[in-house]
C-alpha cells in the first residue's frame, strides 16, 4: 500500500470544515472594511494565527503567499505611483494589503481541508454545480500555473521581451499581454471545456443532484 | 461470440453551422468481450466519433443510429489523463462517477475497493493522486469508469499519453477484463503497440470507417536502434555531472553528462515522470542545476542570449500560437530579432512547410495537424543552433510524423542545427539519431 495522504493539524482536525469555511468568509469580508494601519496589522495577524492553527505541516502556503504578496504589492503600488505620483504609495500599499488579507482565509483554507470535503460542504450550501466548479477549480490551479510558466518560457526563446528584467521597461509590456496572456486565458478556456467535458463522460449533471464521497 | 454492447447503424455527424459532415455512413458492431481498434489520421474524426458514442456532442447534425442492444453503460477516457483527474485522493476520484449516480456513500468504498483491484492499483484511499505515475493515473480512471459498472469502455489514444511500461499494464488490465465481459474501443494513431489485446481493426478514413486487417504501414514495429557514444565536432550541447535536487533533496537522475555536436541529433527517452522537460527547461536555462555543469552553444544557458538562437517546440503547440495570421505568427521572432528581409524569409519558410496556403488563416482555427506545421515553421524561420522537441509526434498521424521529421532532418543536414528530442517512448524517434539518453531507472 502506499503511504497516506492528508494529515490534519491537530487543532484544525477539531474544527468542522463547514466552520473553517465560515472563519474563513468572514475574516476575507472583514478585509474589506480594514482601512486604518492599526485594522489591518490586527487583522493580518489573526490571519497569520489562523494558517498556523488551520493547516497541517509542510502546507502553510509561505511561499505562495510571499509570492503573492511580493507581485501585487509591486503591480497596485506601480499603477498608483504612475496614477497619482507618490500621494499613491499609501492608498496603493493599504488597497494591495486589503486585497491579500482577503485571498489569504481562502489559501488557508484550500489547504487546510481536504478537496472531498471542500466539495462535500460547499455541496451543502450551493447549488451541486457551482460547488463542483469552486472545488475543481482550485484543483487545477497548478495546471494551469505549469501551463502559463511553459508559454512564457518558449515565448522567451521565440524572441518576446517578457523576462523580470524586460518588464522593468513599460514599453516591453505589450508583449506580455500578447505573447503570454492571451495564449494563457485561450488555453485555460480549453483546459476548462476539456475538464467539463471530462466531469460529464463520467455523468456529472445526468441526474439532479449528487451525492457525496464519504472519505478524505 | 457476446452480445451486441453497441451497433452504429449509418451514424454521421456534423459540426454546428457548417455544411460537410465530419464523417457519415458509419456502421460499426461491438460485442461483449471484443476490443477493437479504431485508427485515421489526425482530424478524420475518431475523438468526434467516440463523443458522439458516449453523447457528448452538444448541437450539430446527427444522422443514422447509435443502439445500445443490452442497454449498456458507455465509459470514456478522453486523451489527457491531467485535466480527467477531479479529486485530490484515489478513493474520491474513482467514487466520482458513482456521486453523480447517486449511490449511497455508505456503498461506494466496496465499489471503489473492487474497481481498484481489478486495474491493479494497491493504493490507499486517502492516497493523494498526484503522487501516482502516469500510468497509474490512467489505470485510476480506468477504474473509475469500472465502479459505474459499464459495458462498454472506450480509451482514446492510450499510447500518447502513456510509456511502454504504462502501456503494457494497461493492455494486460484490458485483457482481464474482457475475461470477463467488457468489450473495448481503442482510438489509436499507432495500433501496432496495441495489436496484442484487438479482435477487429477499423479505419475511419475518407468519412466512413471500414474493416481492415492490421496493415499498419512501413513504420509497423519499428524500434529504434540504440546507437551508444556521444556527440563529435563542434560542441552544441555540453553537459557534465548535471543534477537537479528537489526541496527534500532527492534527485531527479543522479549524475548526467552528455555532449551533442552541431549537425547531430539525440533523443531523451524516459517514462512519464522521469525527468526529460526539466532536462529541457536546464538546457534553456529556465532551471538551474543544483550541481554540474550545462553548456549551450559555447556558453552557459541564459535565456536572453538564445533567443532566435534555440527553438522549443511543445507537444500541444497551439498554446504557443497568438498572432492573428500565419504570417504574423512566422514572422513574430524575425521582426523581434530586427532580421533584415524577414518577409522573403517568412515565405521561403512557409512553402517549404508546405502551409503557404494558409499564410493568412488564423492559427487559431487550423486544425491540429496543421498547427503543429505553423508552430515548427515558427522556431525554425529564424534558422536556430538547437531546436528542443518536447514529444514532437504526439497526436499526429503517420503522414504528418513523416512531414515533420524530414523538415527537421532538413534543418539538421542543410543549417548544422542539433536537435534534442524527449519522448516517452524509445520506439518514437527517428533512426540515425547519434545520441539516445534514457533517463529511466536514473
Amino acid at each position: 500500500m502506499a503511504e497516506g495522504g492528508f494529515e490534519e493539524n491537530r487543532i484544525g482536525a477539531w474544527i468542522p470544515p463547514g466552520w473553517k469555511l465560515l472563519i474563513c468568509v468572514c475574516l476575507s469580508a472583514l478585509a474589506f472594511g480594514a482601512r486604518s494601519v492599526g485594522l489591518l496589522a490586527g487583522l493580518g495577524l489573526a490571519e497569520l494565527l489562523l494558517g498556523l492553527a488551520f493547516c497541517p505541516r509542510g502546507r502553510f502556503p509561505w511561499r505562495e503567499g510571499g509570492k503573492l504578496a511580493g507581485w501585487q504589492t509591486a503591480v497596485i503600488v506601480g499603477l498608483y505611483l504612475i496614477r497619482f505620483g507618490t500621494e499613491g504609495v499609501w492608498p496603493g500599499l493599504r488597497t494591495s494589503a486589503q486585497l491579500f488579507l482577503a485571498f489569504w482565509p481562502g489559501m488557508v483554507f484550500v489547504q487546510s481541508v481536504p478537496a472531498a470535503e471542500i466539495a462535500r460542504t460547499l455541496g451543502r450550501v450551493l447549488p451541486y454545480k457551482t460547488a463542483f466548479v469552486l472545488s475543481t477549480s482550485m484543483r487545477f490551479m497548478p495546471l494551469v500555473i505549469r501551463e502559463i510558466r511553459s508559454i512564457h518560457e518558449a515565448q522567451v526563446l521565440r524572441g518576446a521581451r517578457i523576462l523580470p528584467r524586460d518588464l522593468l521597461r513599460p514599453w516591453n509590456w505589450p508583449d506580455l499581454v500578447h505573447c503570454v496572456l492571451v495564449p494563457a486565458i485561450i488555453q485555460s478556456l480549453a483546459l476548462a471545456a476539456e475538464i467539463a467535458l471530462a466531469a460529464r463522460a463520467r455523468d456529472f449533471g445526468c441526474a439532479e443532484g449528487r451525492t457525496y464521497w464519504p472519505g478524505k | 461470440m457476446g452480445d451486441p454492447i453497441l451497433q452504429l447503424k449509418g451514424y454521421g455527424y456534423a459540426y454546428p453551422d457548417t455544411e460537410g459532415f465530419v464523417f457519415e455512413g458509419v456502421d460499426l458492431e461491438i460485442r461483449a468481450g471484443e476490443c477493437h481498434c479504431l485508427v485515421g489520421d489526425t482530424g478524420s474524426g475518431k475523438t468526434t466519433l467516440i463523443q458522439g458514442i458516449k453523447g457528448l456532442l452538444a448541437g450539430g447534425r446527427q444522422v443514422g443510429e447509435i443502439a445500445f442492444p443490452a442497454n449498456g453503460r458507455v465509459g470514456v477516457v478522453l486523451q489527457n489523463p491531467e485535466t480527467q483527474l477531479l479529486a485530490d485522493s484515489v478513493g474520491a476520484e474513482v467514487a466520482f462517477g458513482l456521486e453523480n449516480l447517486r449511490v449511497e456513500p455508505e456503498l461506494m468504498p466496496a465499489r471503489v475497493e473492487e474497481a481498484l483491484v481489478r486495474v491493479g492499483l494497491e493504493e490507499r484511499l486517502d492516497a493523494p493522486v498526484e503522487r501516482l505515475s502516469m500510468g497509474q493515473k490512467y489505470r485510476l480512471i480506468v477504474a473509475g469508469l469500472l465502479a459505474m459498472e459499464p459495458d462498454l469502455l472506450i480509451l482514446d489514444e492510450p499510447s500518447a499519453q502513456l510509456d511502454p511500461e504504462g502501456l503494457a499494464l494497461l493492455l494486460e488490465t484490458v485483457r482481464e477484463l474482457k475475461k470477463a465481459g467488457i468489450a473495448f474501443l481503442l482510438c489509436e494513431h499507432r495500433p501496432e503497440w496495441v495489436e496484442g489485446v484487438v479482435d477487429g481493426f477499423w479505419r475511419l478514413d475518407a468519412k466512413r470507417v471500414e474493416l481492415r486487417g492490421p496493415d499498419f504501414g512501413e513504420e509497423a514495429h519499428r524500434i529504434s536502434p540504440v546507437v551508444p557514444g556521444s556527440g563529435s565536432g563542434q560542441e552544441a550541447v555540453g553537459v557534465r555531472e548535471l543534477a537537479v535536487e528537489f526541496a527534500d533533496g532527492k534527485s531527479l537522475w543522479g549524475k548526467l553528462s552528455f555532449a551533442l555536436g552541431r549537425g547531430e541529433q539525440m533523443a531523451v527517452c524516459g517514462r512519464n515522470g522521469a525527468g526529460k522537460t526539466t532536462l529541457l527547461r536546464c538546457l534553456t536555462g529556465f532551471v538551474r542545476p543544483t550541481r554540474g555543469e550545462v553548456r549551450i552553444l559555447g556558453a552557459e544557458p541564459r535565456p536572453e542570449a538564445l533567443r532566435g538562437r534555440v527553438g522549443c517546440l511543445f507537444q500541444e503547440t497551439g498554446r504557443q500560437l497568438f498572432e492573428n495570421t500565419v504570417v504574423e505568427e512566422v514572422a513574430f521572432t524575425l521582426k523581434r530579432l530586427g532580421m533584415e528581409g524577414w518577409e522573403e524569409r517568412v515565405r521561403e519558410t512557409l512553402v517549404r512547410c508546405g502551409i503557404e496556403g494558409l499564410a493568412d488563416s488564423s492559427p487559431h482555427k487550423l486544425s491540429y495537424g496543421q498547427k503543429h506545421l505553423v508552430a515548427l515553421a515558427c522556431v525554425l524561420a529564424p534558422g536556430p543552433e538547437l531546436l528542443l522537441l518536447d514529444d514532437p509526434f504526439a497526436g499526429l498521424d503517420a503522414e504528418r510524423r513523416g512531414r515533420v521529421l524530414g523538415l527537421i532532418e532538413a534543418a539538421s543536414e542543410e543549417r548544422g542545427t542539433a536537435v534534442v528530442w524527449s519522448t516517452h517512448d524509445r520506439r518514437s524517434p527517428p533512426d540515425g539519431l547519434q545520441l539516445i539518453l534514457d533517463l529511466s531507472g536514473r
